[in-house]
């Protein structure tokens, strides 16, 4: 098999693993929003098939909904939808919503595959291997949201860089920008990585660059909201992120609030939420990259692996930079690392034996944490942190999202009456209506607002939002949950029933 | 060579420990059986005045199988003020990652431990907290409010309002308040005042201040009750320039 196909088959290996594990995992809050989102879009592409002109002049009636980021993954989750869904009707809503994000995240096994290939067909191999084996990655690599696209989008960026035409680069870097704003900081590593390239190579690198001011055409072509008024659309865009609201998050038994942030966040939530082995591998990466950029003559793609990775990670540094969602929001730190973490493996084995032996035991850990975790991916933390129970003691965010409140879901559809009231808490309607449509709860079990509103109560442990537990007990009348998800004893949703209720238990306090 | 030698067993050591980690922590975890066993145990022990004190205070899963006594969830053993509790349970999982018993704590405010029962990976040991008796408790809430990331039961008083009650002298007055919810974190909010009387006469100011640090949200003010009648009328006035924050005091009388 070629280094490519290898490649190839990683990729698809990736997507069909991601698509078979993928209808336990909750439906995110924010996924909530992209699937409300695509549903819009996907009207409007109905339209555009109908009435091309009448659906280009009412792009911002159909596009202003989740206009804090760019079209193409919402624009590939609707036509996904509208092929598969609609058309076809031979996939279920979600699975057709979510299955571009798995194209993603073939497509970063595919190219992490390449710059692994580049040092040898074992960092081919294991450079997916490392980034995947990780119940936090693994998690990402299912939702339709954009962190597994834009970590890699900045992958791909990589790769079109080191060895692609300039019109490669332009389409490679415009899906980029048309994916997130975290795209805006790829030219400025890309300029500096030329800048320290050596001479004869210096030249061709900076000629490649104007071919950058093209991209923005595709963020224009996938993102129809700019068809109208382009400048007032990109300034809301760029408001919206310059100006991001802070959510609390929960840290070493302090929650944070409000910058400035402690510097080393980012590297420690990696450092505990990952398998131990990765981690450690992850860091020898990073410090071979740093000590490889000493050298007077380094090699360009280890350079750029190591600027990219930075800047994933840079912003977080910054002390300003919101910090919320776990480890998601810097994906690509950890991606760009696992090609020279692979090598480093490689090169540690004294043998084609021992190097299968230690990958295996590097990897174990790891795939312990999916197959013990999974779907649970926001609460799963590695071994440095004593695992969830550990991180626990430590005051670690419990989790994010809400997606755990599948774990619940099966006890109240069997418990609830017919009619019942639920408060589902961090759950936003959008979700809520998901998991209706996708017959994962009942479709007569209604949202309540409040557990003042509600027969039933499925609270998400987060440190922030403890109020709402003493409040559930003012309303219910009981301190004694009914079931709950505990990982490793660990409450992560706790469910109160009213007293007389189904399900409710029998008297306490 | 040496240092590939190295890297290599170093590798092989962190992949073989972290398997062992992972694939035993489930023995140093209670089994359902084993909260069955210690709530059983509870049952037949527990009396009037008891409580549970679960450790560490994330392991809530105590709430789904103890039924014979309050389950409580302090986070500081030390200053936590157990009101109204004689007999403390600590319900505890000493096998977790990081686990740090409470035992010093507890000492430290003169409890003394009856013997240690073990349950599975459970570990459950009675403390008598030699309280000083209560003589009121002023606020006697059922309603619970979180203030300070603890469920407390306390009494909403909107600031700007008074909140007046007959009770038992006693010797000392114990006021405790505090900003529920996370508007407790509001920076720059001005504090919260309450001024204690008992029979109009002042005993004291608790200051409120908005919460900078996880921890600290639940003020505290003990002040000798001056020698009189053996019933006072006590009353709490709460004051800020800013009104907008849910508030919560919970008072008593020690004799």
């Amino acid at each position: 098999m070629t280094g490519k196909g290898l490649a190839r088959g990683l990729g698809f290996a990736t997507a069909a693993a991601m698509a078979l594990t993928q209808s336990s995992v909750g439906f995110v809050r924010d996924e909530g929003y992209y699937f409300t989102a695509a549903q819009g879009y996907e009207a409007w592409l109905r339209l555009l098939l109908h009435a091309p002109l009448q659906a280009i002049a009412e792009t911002e009636r159909y596009w202003s909904y989740n206009f804090e980021h760019p079209g193409l993954t919402k624009l590939l989750f609707a036509a996904s939808h509208l092929v598969f869904t609609t058309w076809l009707g031979i996939l279920p809503d979600a699975l057709a919503w979510r299955l571009p994000a798995f194209a993603f995240a073939g497509l970063l096994s595919y190219w992490l595959c390449l710059l692994g290939l580049s040092r040898s067909r074992a960092c081919g191999v294991l450079a997916p291997l490392l980034f995947w084996c990780a119940e936090r990655t693994f998690f990402h690599g299912h939702l339709a949201c954009f962190d597994i696209p834009i970590c890699a989008m900045w992958a791909g960026v990589g790769v079109a860089w080191l060895r692609r035409s300039g019109p490669r680069l332009a389409l490679t870097y415009g899906v980029a920008l048309a994916v997130k704003h975290n795209a805006w900081f790829l030219p400025p590593v890309l300029l500096v990585h030329a800048l320290l390239l050596p001479r004869e190579q210096r030249a061709f690198a900076l000629r490649r660059l104007p071919w950058l001011l093209l991209s923005p055409l595709v963020l224009f072509a996938a993102w129809p909201l700019l068809w109208h008024h382009p400048l007032r659309h990109l300034g809301a865009w760029i408001s919206f992120h310059t100006r991001h609201v802070h959510y609390a998050w929960w840290y070493f038994g302090q929650v944070l609030r409000a910058p400035p942030f402690p510097i080393e966040y980012p590297v420690v939530v990696d450092a505990l939420a990952l398998p131990l082995p990765l981690v450690i591998l992850l860091g020898a990466a990073g410090i071979s990259l740093l000590l490889h950029f000493a050298r007077l003559r380094p090699d360009p793609q280890r350079l750029l692996e190591l600027g990219l990775a930075g800047a994933a990670l840079l912003p977080f540094l910054l002390r300003t930079t919101p910090i919320f969602g776990g480890i998601k929001h810097w994906l690509a730190f950890v991606a760009l690392l696992t090609p020279e973490a692979a090598s480093l493996l490689v090169r540690a084995a004294p043998s084609a034996r021992a190097l299968v032996v230690a990958a295996v035991l590097t990897l174990l850990p790891g795939l312990w944490q999916i197959a013990h975790v999974h779907p649970y991916g926001t609460s799963a933390y590695g071994e440095l942190a004593g695992d969830i129970p550990g991180a626990a003691t430590l005051g670690m965010q419990r989790q994010y999202w809400s997606n755990d409140v599948t774990g619940v879901l099966p006890w109240l559809n069997a418990h609830c009456p017919q009619g019942a009231r639920v408060y589902f808490h961090e759950v936003n309607v959008e979700s809520y209506q998901t998991y209706v449509r996708m017959g994962m709860l009942r479709a007569d079990i209604h949202y309540a607002p409040g557990p003042e509103q509600a027969d039933y109560a499925a609270l998400q442990w987060h440190r922030e939002f403890r109020d709402r537990e003493p409040q559930t007990w003012n309303a219910f009348g009981t301190r004694r949950p009914a079931t709950g998800l505990y990982l490793d004893e660990v409450p992560q949703i706790v469910v109160y029933a009213r007293p007389g209720l189904p399900g409710a238990p029998e008297g306490g306090r | 060579m040496g240092l590939r030698k190295a890297a290599f067993a170093a590798l092989i050591a962190a992949g073989a420990g972290s398997l062992l980690f992972d694939l035993t922590l489930g023995l140093r975890l209670p089994s359902d059986a084993d909260w069955a066993e210690a709530a059983g145990a509870l049952r037949a022990q527990a009396a009037a005045g008891d409580a549970v004190q679960i450790w560490p205070a994330w392991a809530e899963r105590a709430r789904l199988f103890v039924d014979a006594a309050p389950v409580l969830a302090e986070e500081d053993p030390l200053a936590a003020d157990y009101l109204g509790v004689k007999r403390l349970w600590v319900l505890s999982l000493p096998r977790t990652p990081f686990y740090r018993s409470p035992e010093g704590a507890l000492r430290a405010r003169g409890a003394t431990p009856a013997a240690d029962q073990r349950f599975g990976a459970l570990l459950l040991r009675a403390w008598d907290l030699h309280a000083a008796p209560i003589a009121a408790d002023l606020t006697a809430s059922r309603e619970m409010h979180e203030v300070d990331y603890v469920a407390r039961a306390c009494a909403p008083v909107a600031i700007g309002g008074r909140l007046a009650v007959r009770g038992a002298a006693g010797r000392v007055l114990h006021l405790r308040a505090g900003v529920i919810g996370e508007r407790a974190y509001g920076a720059g909010k001005p504090p919260v005042e309450v001024q204690a009387f008992a029979d109009g006469v002042s005993l004291g100011t608790l200051e409120v201040p908005a919460t900078v640090r996880d921890g600290t949200g639940w003020r505290r003010l003990d002040a000798q009750v001056p020698g009189g009648p053996a019933e006072r009328e006590f009353a709490f006035a709460v004051s800020s320039t800013d009104r907008s924050r849910p508030f919560c005091l919970q008072a008593w009388t020690t004799r």
